[in-house]
């Protein structure tokens, strides 16, 4: 008997349609893994499955029962917790008052604390964490907090326990305590949905896997049988091969940015050469400091350098207009916050870079701002009419206007922070074949990306931070995942099997 | 070692030290306080007479009590302009009914209700319709000066003497009447709902998902609010021993003012009641240190003004060395 099920729900947000025609079937005791790219559905699938959001249609089943309308108050009393990835704490709370939101224990109406106190102790314990209960949860570390996360879904006694993405900002050890939990739990009883991109650990703990891609399901199956590059095949559609662009090396490779002893938050002691006609990786565990390099070299964090060339100039630019004007361009990770401005027009967003290069009182020529932003549109396939608002676009057409937006200016040198995250396969490999482009056309690419075969089949080269510093700098003929994230968790690879 | 702090305290073992907890961040304002109050102390040595006291505790009774008002929206992510007009109705609600139709019970009664209504009334709009409260409350500060302006068109009506003579007279039954406000806000921030106002205000997509109700947390602040000001505004009108249709203007500003200065911030669940209370009692404190030292009321203003930036500025500052 199921504990809790999805049969054939849908969900669109603004007619594109997230998830189309979805079943999964949780069963008491039983780890069950839910795979699948950025984008494909797996965060909305969840969201219905705990009542945060309702379905479009099909049905949510409690028990078989199914479930008209359910708020994430009654999923919980229900007992369903979901450990969001987007975590659901509160900075200035305890961390015991953390944890009780929402199911606070009563005394007169008034929450119990020794109660509460003692409960919380509890499930800290389980989790292996030994701050002070009082501790305001805003002190702790994003790996911690995780942890606070995790012992709040313990804390309801959950007979459905759902995890989204829980190890992503966890140390090694933490995740050996929270797989060693997880073992506890099934023998108890408990029905887990575990979301996770490293597949490993999906290989270790889950007995049945599902598949999403694109919003629908690809695979449900056991665990047992299945290997690797077919969960990948599963995930992708493709042979991972595919979605990357044929490409040569640049033959002429002239230094465009140069850097000695570079230090930007805590970037420290870098030394780094971007060459015209390459596109060098970046890569490395998630908060090494590799965002910190970029805006550093983009002037929007403050930086030293013991030595830097930026084209002609002998400093690294000061502010942002002086690193533009330098030719360098910054495409950043939160393009709905940082990248465009959502409300106004693709057109408006396109010119927006450009507007600080005219005189400031010139009259705006409408018609050639339109045939530029026109062009730029045509050759980024941009889809969609120009003046429509860019929260109306898809990730990934909203991540080619906050490129194309910068091609006006020619830069020399482009960084682009992440440019791939939550964008849909189709669109991944549009993009990857523009920064070759650009590359093959002269220009500096530097693409930081957490996505490890992207930095292997798309870069010249590999620089690899760890912990602020750079731990090692991968030539093409020695590009490997492996290499990569042995080098990224500060590791030799091993030789043998090379 | 916190083991031993623990269990030393027995009782509640987690209660206490939250409470600990929340104490550090305005130490510094305690400490500039106590100043203040020597500085007070000497300039005007009758302070720490009975009757001194009770002066100065009703001069800062109403700007403590709107404080407190406003602190409550700002730590559900709001802010209200509408304060000051609440105090004006309360003020001539009370004016126009103790005396007459209504008597002190009746009248004391149609005080709180109109406080309750019209806070929850603005809280369901700003909640349900997903509204900015300072627009919500920019638009009710209009409506609620008009509706105190119909109530009393000129400043008239009358107070109970003895209702006059209780609260603002030679005794510190306002300072009493503070402390048992207070510790209603303590009993109320130690149910679930109390507590829940702090988490709706900082993360509310992540409070609901926690299954906890940010709607009813974030209209419960505000209908209590609206209590806060009509009851600051039947305080005002026993001093003053009538009703004024506009007495309360200043106090919007002010309570923002106060609140800012006892470190509660503008983006929900940051800061904490103690401070804001500490805020109003530095404000307070400043203005009749001012008067006693000879300022000029323009003097006055830009001084505090002044007062208000560093102080908001000081912990940037600080930040910005480390």
């Amino acid at each position: 008997m199921p504990l809790l099920a999805a049969r054939d729900v849908s969900k669109a947000f603004f007619g594109n349609p997230v998830l189309r025609g979805v079943s999964i079937v949780l069963m008491p005791g039983r780890i069950h893994a839910l795979l699948g790219e950025n984008g494909a559905g797996k965060s909305t699938l969840i969201n219905l499955l705990s009542g945060a959001l309702p379905a479009d249609g099909g049905a949510i089943e409690i028990n078989g029962k199914a479930i008209a309308h359910m708020s994430p108050g009654e999923a919980q009393k229900a007992g369903i917790a979901v450990v969001q990835q987007e975590l659901s704490l509160t900075g200035s709370l305890s961390i015991a008052e953390n944890i009780g939101l929402g199911a606070y224990p009563r005394r007169f109406g008034l929450i119990d604390y020794p109660a509460l106190a003692a409960g919380a102790k509890a499930v800290c314990e389980r989790v292996g964490l030994n701050e002070p209960l009082s501790t305001p949860v805003g002190q702790l570390s994003l790996g911690r907090r995780q942890m606070v996360e995790i012992a709040k879904a313990l804390y309801r006694e959950p007979r459905v326990l759902i995890l989204d993405e829980p190890t992503s900002s966890l140390s090694a050890a933490e995740t050996k305590t929270l797989i060693g939990l997880l073992g506890e739990l099934r023998r108890d009883g408990v029905a887990i949905l575990y979301i996770s991109h490293r597949l490993n650990e999906v290989m270790a703990i889950a007995e049945h896997v599902t598949v999403l891609k694109d919003g629908v399901r690809t695979a449900d199956q056991p665990l047992a049988g299945t290997d690797a590059a077919g969960l990948v095949r599963l995930m992708v559609g493709r042979d991972p091969g595919d979605l990357f662009p044929h490409w040569q090396p640049a033959t002429e490779r002239t230094a465009v940015l140069t850097v000695t002893g570079f230090s930007a938050g805590m970037v420290r002691g870098v030394d780094l050469t971007v060459k015209a006609g390459e596109v060098l990786g970046i890569g490395g565990l998630v908060g090494q400091g590799q965002e910190e390099l970029l805006l550093g070299l983009y002037g929007a964090l403050p930086a030293k350098a013991a030595s830097a060339t930026v084209g002609d100039a002998r400093e690294l630019p000061r502010n942002v207009p002086k690193a533009n004007a330098a030719g360098i361009a910054y495409i950043p990770a939160d393009r709905k916050r940082e990248g465009l401005h959502l409300i106004h027009s693709i057109l408006t967003n396109i010119m927006l870079p450009t507007f600080s290069r005219v005189p400031a009182l010139k009259p705006r020529s409408r018609s050639s701002e339109r045939r530029t932003a026109e062009q730029l549109a045509r050759r980024f396939t941009i889809k969609g009419d120009l003046a429509r608002p860019a929260q109306a676009l898809s990730g990934g057409n909203q991540q080619k206007v906050a490129l194309a937006k910068w091609m006006p200016q020619d830069p020399a040198v482009l960084l682009l922070n992440d440019p791939t995250r939550g964008v849909d396969v189709e669109t991944k490999r549009e993009i990857y074949i523009m920064l070759r482009d650009l590359a093959a056309a002269g220009k500096a690419v530097v693409l930081l990306s957490s996505d490890t075969p992207e930095l292997v089949h798309l870069c010249d080269r590999v620089v690899v931070l760890r912990e602020g510093r750079i731990s090692a700098l991968i030539e093409r003929q020695d590009l490997s995942e492996e290499a990569i994230v042995s080098a990224a968790v500060g590791v030799e690879p091993q030789k043998a099997a090379a | 070692m916190s083991l031993a702090a623990n269990s030393s305290q027995g009782v509640n073992p987690l209660y206490w030290p939250v409470q600990m907890r929340r104490n550090i961040g305005v130490r510094g304002l305690f400490l500039v306080i106590l100043a203040f109050i020597i500085a007070y102390g000497i300039l005007f040595p009758g302070l720490f007479s009975v009757f001194g006291f009770a002066k100065f505790t009703q001069s800062w009774f109403p700007l403590a009590l709107v404080t407190m008002a406003q602190a409550i929206l700002m730590l559900a992510g709001g802010i209200s302009l509408a304060i000051g007009p609440l105090v004006s109705l309360g003020a001539v609600i009370a004016a126009t009914t103790m005396t007459q139709s209504l008597g002190i019970a009746g009248g004391t009664a149609a005080v709180t209700l109109a406080g309750l209504v019209i806070g929850a009334a603005t809280g369901l709009i700003v909640v349900k319709l997903r509204l900015p409260s300072i627009v919500v409350t920019l638009a009710g500060s209009f409506i609620i000066a008009g509706a105190a302006l119909l109530i009393l068109p000129r400043p008239g009506g009358t107070m109970p003497p003895w209702v006059s003579n209780l609260l603002a007279g030679g005794t510190p039954a306002a300072f009493g009447l503070l402390v048992l406000v207070v510790l209603a806000w303590k009993l109320y921030l130690a149910t679930p709902l109390g507590l829940s106002l702090y988490a709706a205000g900082e993360n509310p997509v992540g409070t609901y998902r926690s299954g906890a109700s940010v709607d009813t947390a974030l209209i419960a602040a505000y209908a209590i609010s609206g209590l806060l000001c009509t009851g600051a505004g039947l305080f005002v009108a026993a001093q003053t021993g009538s009703g004024d249709p506009v007495i309360g203007q200043s106090f919007t500003l002010n309570s923002i003012a106060a609140a800012v200065l006892g470190g509660v911030g503008f983006l929900g669940g940051q800061g904490t009641m103690r401070g804001a209370l500490a805020g109003s009692l530095l404000l307070s404190l400043m203005i009749s240190v001012m008067f006693f030292l000879g300022f000029t009321p323009v003097a006055q203003y830009i001084a505090q003004g002044l007062i208000i930036v560093g102080a908001v500025a000081l912990p940037q500052i600080r930040g910005m060395r480390k």
